[in-house]
């Protein structure tokens, strides 16, 4: 199963994610970017790709739930 | 169409920008990292790989002594975008909370109001007369107004602050001494805020907030309160004014585009994302080198100074499908208009709420409108336009 995942090390705040796909994240008091707690593994996956092809920083991926190597 | 040769003395203000995406044509095509011999010597950076590595590397560049190349109108450096980490997080830190989306989202019926009693402004204007300049009476006055009220700015004021805006950031390739004095004049003016404020008798809004904040467990200096409402100001009002008018440029030789988004204002909020790609009112800003390094191949001293070119990176046709095409439509649009890494814009929320928000009002207010004459896409200059008579 797949996973969707923000990179808070990359993060920047744009909050494209949220504009675009509201549904699955969210932004802290700061304005960084989350994913909402339950639906890593649940979104819709026209409205996330398209959050993670609109992020400026690259921050947001989609992983394996197994641990990638 | 370009004769695929970037200038010497490559510029990317005023006049420079009329043939300015000729110039990224050639740089993308045959010298991606070069040199130009203006503002006493920079290289430039145009692949978006490139500009968003050196973003995510300010162990490398440095945004000292300043990322505005020319200069604002002052020596001071500007909190939080001319300083580098460890510094730079606690500075930007008191601001982030202030423009974050929700926070954003607090202005929102106002700037609904805002925009329809402006655009109601310009159909009036349109019956007076046939030819109406929108820039002045609809793309200026938007965010001007919108971020008065945001910074606890007295709205009133407006008009002056438009005025020093064009003073500092558009004479000051041509007039330094015209800037500087306006730079000191908008000094004294956040000065006045700050005692108003202090004494509290100001309006509540960010430089209140300000007032209360505190870095490193210590409350602001006045030096820093005010290079904080110096940037506010010229990062707040007129990037926002040029992306409107930008907008309304394109729109006013596209009526297609503009049959299209009336039709469906829903889709005001790509076809924003496309006019900040390709028309951004940030076309590059600068960087200094800290250390020996490379860049394509191309070698770069510690010391030298290095424009990262926004504009070029955005229309980079190894990440965009036909790049020089103004699609409004593109949905897949990661671009450089608000900078990244550390030192992205922190008003993107509230710049393109104001984008949209204000062209989905005028669109729908204004019937089908072109332009009156030749009008340069850039800048914030008058926008003349006539309505066609058709709808
Ligand atoms: S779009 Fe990217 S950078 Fe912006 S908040 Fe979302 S994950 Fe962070």
């Amino acid at each position: 199963m797949a996973e969707v995942w923000i990179d808070p090390a990359r993060c920047q705040g744009h909050a494209r994610c949220f504009m675009l796909a509201p549904e699955t994240f969210e932004i802290d008091d700061d304005g960084y970017g989350h994913v909402i707690a339950g639906r890593e593994g649940s979104y819709d996956e026209e409205n996330v790709r398209k959050a993670i092809r609109n992020c400026p920083e690259r921050a947001i991926k989609v992983i394996g739930a197994e641990p990638a190597s | 169409m370009s004769d695929r040769t970037v200038p010497q003395d490559f510029d990317f203000h005023g006049k420079a920008l009329d043939t300015i995406f000729d110039d990224y044509e050639a740089m993308l095509a045959e010298k991606p990292v070069g040199h130009s011999s203006k503002y006493g010597g920079f290289w430039y950076i145009s692949k978006s790989d490139d500009i968003f590595e050196a973003e995510q590397d300010p162990d490398t560049w440095s945004v000292g002594p300043s990322m505005i190349l020319p200069g604002f109108g002052t020596e001071m450096p500007l909190i939080p975008i001319d300083i580098d980490p460890p510094t730079h997080a606690g500075f930007r830190k008191l601001l982030l909370p202030m423009f974050t989306p929700m926070a954003i989202n607090k202005l929102e019926p106002g700037m609904h109001a805002t925009a329809e009693e402006l655009a109601a402004e310009v159909k009036q204007a349109f019956e007076a007369d046939g030819v109406v300049d929108v820039s002045h009476r609809f793309a200026r006055p938007y965010p001007t107004i919108i971020f008065s009220r945001l910074a606890g700015y007295p709205e009133a004021d407006w008009p002056m602050f438009d005025q020093w805006i064009d003073d500092i950031i558009y004479e000051r390739t041509k007039s330094p001494e015209t800037a500087n004095k306006a730079g000191d004049d908008l000094v004294a003016y956040v000065q006045r805020l700050i005692d108003d404020g202090r004494a509290g008798t100001a309006q509540h809004g960010i430089m209140g907030d300000l007032l209360d904040a505190k870095v490193d467990g210590r409350p602001l200096t006045n030096d820093e309160l005010i290079s904080y409402g110096y940037l506010l100001f010229l990062a707040g009002l007129d990037t926002t004014a040029w992306a409107i008018r930008s907008s309304l440029w394109y729109l006013a030789g596209n009526l297609e585009a503009q049959r299209l988004l009336r039709a469906e204002p829903d889709r005001v909020p790509d076809a924003a994302e496309e006019f900040l790609r390709t028309l951004s009112p940030v076309q590059a800003m600068a960087r200094t080198a800290k250390k020996d390094t490379t860049v394509r191949g191309q070698e770069i001293q510690a010391g030298e100074r290095v424009v990262l070119v926004f504009g070029a990176g955005n229309r980079d046709p190894e990440v965009y499908d036909k790049p020089n095409d103004i699609d409004i439509t593109r949905e897949n649009n990661r671009h450089l208009a608000f900078g990244g890494g550390i030192h992205r814009c922190l008003g993107s929320n509230l710049g393109r709420k104001e984008l949209v928000i204000s062209l989905q009002h005028f669109l729908a207010t204004i019937p089908e409108f072109e332009l009156a004459e030749d009008e340069p896409w850039h800048g914030v200059g008058s926008l003349r336009i006539r309505l066609t008579g058709g709808e």
